[in-house]
């Protein structure tokens, strides 16, 4: 469609609001025109007058018409989101990006590497993953956030635990009374699955500084740099490679991501600032 | 080729008044602005240099609304396109890397695949838009257009040019509008003069000249020897050093020709949102800072060497040219006088 606007949002009503934790909530979304999104490609999320806002739907994209986003109150934008209420309107842009190959991930070992808000991006790859179920050799998930009330999703993490086809495990940085798990950072739960490191897939998503440790342990582990796939959280505005705001090396975390494999962006700067 | 006196040009510019909103460069002082065309005056001046604004405000309005409520059609406000006069071939270059950006391509190296993003209310203003260009009939100080393969004369991307001569102008068709205007209007224009021809020919090696020798003055190194300065200079001083005195006012950004960088800003326009596209500059502080607190850049000589990133390694590499036209504008513009002169002839010799 050249003559689309590409800056317009589509009218979106919220269907529900769900409290996560204390500073994040889930939002399911129904968008008035269809936009359907490929599991790790991101949207843009208006809050009208108010401003936009990039989120990884954390929603199974088999599910055409509804979307769901998890979003942590850190910002202007963000606050007002957390006000919204069922039946508020919205607007979504999107989807944007390239998303997980999940082709290329067939008849393969699969590690997932999860930290705090990167769960809500693999919650859909997760659910992805379910519905291929059998395609995959083997599936590991590895979860950690700073405590055990921090988690997303926590039912939904005790209903995966009882998954066949699955072996999760999670930990967190400090342990409570409640907490009957694994205490300490991610990395130290990360050489628990029991695969061949040299042909399994990585996958990574969490905060930058989590990120950053997770690739190296998984590289020192024998992961190779081609199998290992990051997601990186740049400062995406315009989802259409344009506005300059979210270029790494010689990409746009935007359009050329924001899934990387490690291999491609290794040598360029600031990739875990 | 054909001529077109000074009178007939005039006449012209009534013409293209009922279809255009006609912008042309006037003197004030020292320096050259474009202002609206209303009637002939004696401030008009078609030749010389380039003017101070860079020719994208024509383009890309440096707040312009993009996005109306969820209305699905792009708000133009504009009545009339822009007839453009007196376009300097350093400006045309621009369009290299505006073009590259807004038109559809959307600017990386895995271009092509599914990623065509067109900017509707650039790709309109580029179509229907008239450029006029005109060759530089002198240089001044900050002019190096020649380091970046550039002849201070437009031999691309105009409808027509202009040819400074004694008593009207030289002109040469560039795109099929172009013709078409000629065509159109070819009451006005007569056939060029062998000697026409040669007043210009000269005319364009004078101007050569004189850009010659503001590189030879400055010692500014030739864009052939541009390869990898900014990663071989990436850990060294030079950043620091350079950045000393800057204000971080993003003039250098806002007044450059292939900078492109904008944010969206929403606002509320009576009931319903306006989406606003307005010239971002990545000199700022928060450019690349992520609503989770990291910052990539938080200090001015990385946003400086960011700066010179983009230009000089980004855009070799996802378009196969450097993103500055030698226009010298972010040199007089800099409060701070940091001068992209110097700074291209250090990375150059790694000092």
């Amino acid at each position: 469609m050249p003559n689309a606007n590409i800056y317009r949002p589509i009218r979106t009503e919220v269907l529900e609001v769900i409290p996560e934790t204390p500073t994040i909530k889930t939002l399911r979304l129904k968008p008035e025109e269809p936009l359907s999104f490929k599991t790790g490609q991101f949207i843009e999320l208006t809050v009208p007058g108010v401003g936009e806002s990039p989120f990884t739907p954390s929603s199974r994209p088999s599910v055409k018409d509804i979307i769901e986003v998890t979003v942590m109150r850190v910002g202007k934008v963000t606050e007002k989101i957390h006000q919204l209420k069922k039946g508020d309107i919205v607007g979504l842009r999107g989807p944007f990006g390239n998303g997980y190959p999940l082709e290329e991930f067939k008849g393969k070992e699969i590690l997932v590497v999860g930290g705090g808000c990167g769960f809500a991006p693999l919650r859909s790859l997760m659910y992805s993953f379910f519905e291929m179920s059998g395609e995959f050799k083997k599936l590991f998930f590895r979860g950690g956030c700073k405590n055990s009330q921090e988690f997303l999703y926590k039912e939904e993490l005790a209903q995966w635990s009882k998954r066949k086809d699955l072996d999760i495990e999670l930990t967190v940085d400090k342990g409570d009374s409640e907490w009957k798990g694994s205490v300490g950072v991610v990395t130290v739960i990360i050489d628990s699955a029991e695969m061949n490191y040299k042909t399994g897939i990585a996958i990574v998503c969490g905060p930058p500084i989590m990120m950053k440790f997770a690739t190296k342990k998984l590289l020192d582990m024998g992961f190779k740099e081609e199998n290992t796939y990051l997601s990186m959280e740049k400062n995406m505005s315009c989802g259409l490679g344009k506005c300059g705001h979210c270029r790494l090396g010689t990409y746009y975390a935007c359009k050329d991501g924001p899934v990387f494999r490690y291999d491609k962006i290794k040598n360029f700067h600031e990739i875990w600032d | 080729m054909t001529y077109i006196s000074e009178r007939n040009f005039n006449k012209l510019l009534e013409i293209l008044k009922k279809d255009y909103n006609v912008y042309v460069p006037v003197k004030k002082g020292l320096q050259r602005f474009y202002k609206r065309y209303e009637e002939p005056s004696d401030d008009i001046l078609v030749n010389e240099v380039r003017p101070v604004e860079p020719l994208k405000i024509f383009f890309t309005r440096s707040r312009e609304n993009v996005a109306q409520g969820f209305k699905p059609e792009s708000p133009h406000a504009l009545d009339k396109p822009f007839a453009i006069v007196g376009v300097k071939a350093c400006d045309l270059k621009g369009f290299k890397i505006q073009d590259f950006v807004f038109s559809a391509k959307g600017g990386s190296d895995s271009g092509g695949k599914n990623h065509d993003y067109p900017d509707a209310s650039y790709n309109k203003n580029r179509e229907q838009n008239l450029v006029i260009g005109a060759d530089c009939t002198c240089a001044i100080d900050t002019c190096f257009c020649l380091a970046l393969g550039i002849k201070p004369y437009p031999k691309e991307d105009y409808d027509i040019n202009l040819s400074g001569l004694k008593g009207g102008f030289a002109v040469e068709a560039g795109s099929e509008k172009g013709r078409a205007l000629l065509n159109r209007h070819s009451g006005l224009f007569e056939k060029a003069k062998e000697t026409h021809e040669q007043e210009k020919n000269r005319q364009r090696d004078v101007v050569t000249k004189e850009v010659q020798a503001n590189i030879e003055k400055y010692s500014i190194p030739h864009q052939d020897l541009y390869n990898g300065i900014v990663e071989r200079n990436y850990e060294g001083p030079i950043w620091s050093d350079e950045v000393k005195a800057c204000v971080e006012c993003g003039a250098c950004t806002i007044i450059c020709p292939t900078c492109h960088c904008f944010l969206l800003y929403d606002q509320m326009d009576k009931d319903q949102m306006a989406r606003m596209r307005i010239w971002d500059s990545c000199m700022f502080k928060g450019y690349a800072k992520v609503a989770g607190g990291a910052n990539p850049r938080p200090k001015l000589f990385m946003r400086l060497r960011n700066r010179f990133e983009k230009k000089f390694d980004f855009f070799p590499k996802v378009a196969n040219i450097y993103a500055c036209t030698g226009c010298g504008r972010c040199v007089s513009a800099c409060p701070a006088k940091i001068d992209i002169r110097k700074v291209l002839k250090r990375l150059v010799s790694n000092a």
